[in-house]
């Protein structure tokens, strides 16, 4: 089963995708990354159904670069959020909706903040201080909600978000192995190993 | 399950004396499992105007930005700010106009009424899905806790309500009703709308009871 | 079918041996005297049935038992209590004291686990120490005592106003007066007056009449009855413990 989870510490967001791809009962691959980077200080997990998922992220991806050929200033996080929303809401009252969630984590270069959203294939936008899909949330949510510090170092971060993949590998029967980790901050992207 | 309980949520708004409130909670999940306890349901949009949108959160934002846009064609055509009794009649439209697919919302309105006097009378309203007004002189509700803000509100609304009485009595009947609902809850939000434009707004994980009006 | 035949299409017939007749019951316990009250009202679906069915039945001179659910199991159910209090009146020469009722009512109701009595019962009286008390009931006998509890149709309706009224609930106490434990009964009276009006004025199954049970610990005077327009006594002995009965119009629309 497919887990992600992202966070918010103190000038940055982190975010946690699982790397295998799934058919069936098969793994089919172990080390996809699942978390795009739309733009500078914009990362986005996704997961869902797939096909949609990457047809989706890839749309978003090029949608975000084309604004920033345009402008020459690429979307702060909120209007990137919005404008993603949007395509999502839309695309669910057409006649084959995208089946793709969403977690998307940025830093806003112009208010020094860090920015995380949560999305689900719905349309539904959120802003919160950490978030997961899949049945991650069922046990990271908990974890996050006692462990979780707004103001923690990228380190105490990390160790959070070991908290919540071990849980996972402890309790979920279908957990999945391998984790992507990459951090948005002020110097840009960056992924890290765990 | 039915998709309008899908997000949860609740929203109240009363009429008192010379004023209005509306309220909401401020949960967000997906079915039982709370995701966010900082959801916004409620949006203003004039200074004297609020509207309240339980239901399905994606149609919550959808539909917040759908009235943005229409009063604000609305206020550059007329050369005026929207009056809470034509606002209503613009969300009743614009929830009909998608009679056979609707948005999954019951919306609330709340805001001063400007009279052919000069002065400014409270004004209450609430929609079903489709779009069916309801103008109501004392409460309106809707979302998951509707059922238990009617029973609630029934015993705690009286007429003529002062903005800090009025505070209390719409406060006390949310968080008294939300808390027996599962799918509403995690914090509260209060507008309080006077003729004065003057806007007093609480936002808290709860709100204190007891402690009259916090700005 | 056109050519005649049926065998191709079986059909299914069933009997549903339950039915719902509306209406709301509460209850709230004081320190010394224990109030019951019932709606009048029995509907089905749409059609109201009649007027006038009471839902609260006094079962002893300290025990008074509500009913709502499936009108015909609660009549049934209580005819069946009260021949059990007869039974134990001629074993002991006494009436049962209220725990014991409420672990009767326990184990009848589990009795009938897998054809059960489709009805949400509340049980009020005085305790053997005097004390007022409140027993609610689910249909299989899952039973616990409070201070306050309603149920029926416009149980979601009346129970978070329980909430606010009875256990202060959400409401902060001014300093060095914390909020009382029980409310005296003039103030409870007026609470289920007033929760049954609101529960008329909002649900359609509840309304036309209204029947409060008050009673009162053995030696409480009868302070908060007094000026009652309408107050009855059902209890003729004048000590133990008294039963009155309080009748109130409600909206019949």
């Amino acid at each position: 089963m497919e887990v992600s989870f992202a966070m918010t510490g103190k000038g940055y967001v982190l975010l946690a995708a699982d790397t295998t791809a799934v058919h069936s009962i098969i793994k089919v691959k172990t080390d996809v990354d699942k978390i795009k980077e739309l733009s500078p200080h914009l990362l986005m997990a996704y997961s869902g159904e797939p096909g949609d998922t990457v047809q989706f992220a890839e749309y978003v991806e090029r949608n975000i670069r084309l604004y920033q050929i345009r402008h020459t200033y690429p979307l702060r996080p909120p209007s990137a959020a919005s404008w993603i929303r949007r395509s999502l809401a839309e695309s669910l009252r057409s006649r084959n909706p995208y089946s793709v969630n969403l977690l998307l984590g940025g830093y806003d270069t112009s208010t020094y903040t860090p920015h995380l959203y949560w999305m689900d294939y719905l349309g539904t936008l959120v802003e919160v201080p950490f978030a997961a899909h899949g049945y991650g949330s069922y046990f990271a949510l908990s974890l996050l909600d006692r462990y979780h510090d707004p103001e923690a170092t990228v380190e105490e971060g990390l160790a959070v978000l070991r908290r919540c993949l071990d849980e996972v590998s402890k309790r979920l029967v279908v957990s999945p192995g391998k984790y992507k980790v990459k951090i948005v901050d002020k110097d840009g992207i960056r992924e890290v190993e765990l | 399950m039915s998709i309008m309980q899908y997000n949860g949520g609740s929203v109240i708004a009363m009429v008192g004396k010379d004023c209005v409130a509306i309220a909401s909670d401020l949960r967000l999940g997906v079915q039982s499992l709370s995701i966010s306890s900082n959801f916004e349901k409620i949006f203003p949009v004039t200074d004297r105007l609020y509207i309240g949108l339980p239901g399905l959160a994606s149609d919550v934002t959808t539909l917040r930005e759908q009235f943005r846009y229409r009063v604000n064609m609305y206020t550059i055509k007329e050369e005026r700010e929207i009056e809470p009794q034509a606002f209503a009649q613009l969300v009743s439209s614009t929830l009909y106009e998608k009679r056979f697919g609707p948005y999954f919302i019951e919306p609330v309105i709340a805001g001063m009424q400007k009279t052919p006097s000069g002065s400014y009378a409270p004004f209450i309203a609430a929609t079903d899905l489709i779009g069916c007004l309801n103008f109501a002189k004392d409460f309106v509700v809707a979302g998951t806790a509707s059922e238990k803000l009617f029973g609630v509100a029934e015993g705690l609304w009286e007429p003529d309500l002062e903005a800090e009485d009025l505070f209390e009595t719409i406060s006390q009947t949310l968080l008294n009703a939300v808390d027996r609902d599962a799918f509403s809850g995690w914090g509260a939000i209060v507008h309080v709308i006077t003729k004065d434009k003057i806007v007093i707004l609480s936002s808290s994980a709860f709100i204190s009871p007891g402690l009259g009006l916090a700005s | 079918m056109p050519d005649g035949s049926f065998a191709s299409h079986p059909q299914e017939r069933q009997f549903n041996p339950y039915s719902e007749n509306g209406g709301t019951i509460l209850a709230i316990a004081g320190a010394d005297f224990s109030v019951i009250a019932g709606d009048t009202r029995q509907s089905e679906g749409y059609s109201i049935q009649t007027r006038y069915a009471p839902k609260v039945f006094r079962l002893t001179d300290r025990a008074v038992l509500a009913v709502n659910g499936f009108a015909a199991d609660g009549n049934m159910f209580v005819k069946k209590v009260k021949q059990r209090l007869e039974w134990y009146r001629h074993a002991h020469a006494k009436d049962m004291p209220l725990k014991a009722i409420a672990r009767l009512i326990q184990t009848m109701l589990y009795a009938q686990r897998f054809f059960p009595y489709y009805v949400y019962n509340i049980l009020g009286g005085i305790e053997e120490d005097g004390s007022g008390a409140v027993y609610s009931f689910d249909p299989v006998g899952s039973y616990e005592r409070e201070a306050c509890r309603a149920a029926g149709a416009a149980q979601s309706l009346v129970q978070p106003f329980l909430d606010n009224q009875i256990y202060f609930k959400n409401q902060l106490a001014a300093p060095n007066q914390p909020h009382p434990v029980h409310l005296p009964l003039s103030d409870v009276l007026s609470i289920v007056i007033d929760s049954f009006t609101g529960a008329t004025e909002r649900h359609i199954e509840v309304g036309d009449g209204l029947e409060i049970y008050v009673v009162l610990a053995h030696g409480r005077s009868v302070q908060g009855l007094e000026g009652v327009p309408g107050v009855q006594e059902l209890t003729t002995s004048g000590e133990g413990d008294r039963v009155f009965v309080i009748r109130r119009e409600l909206k019949k629309d």
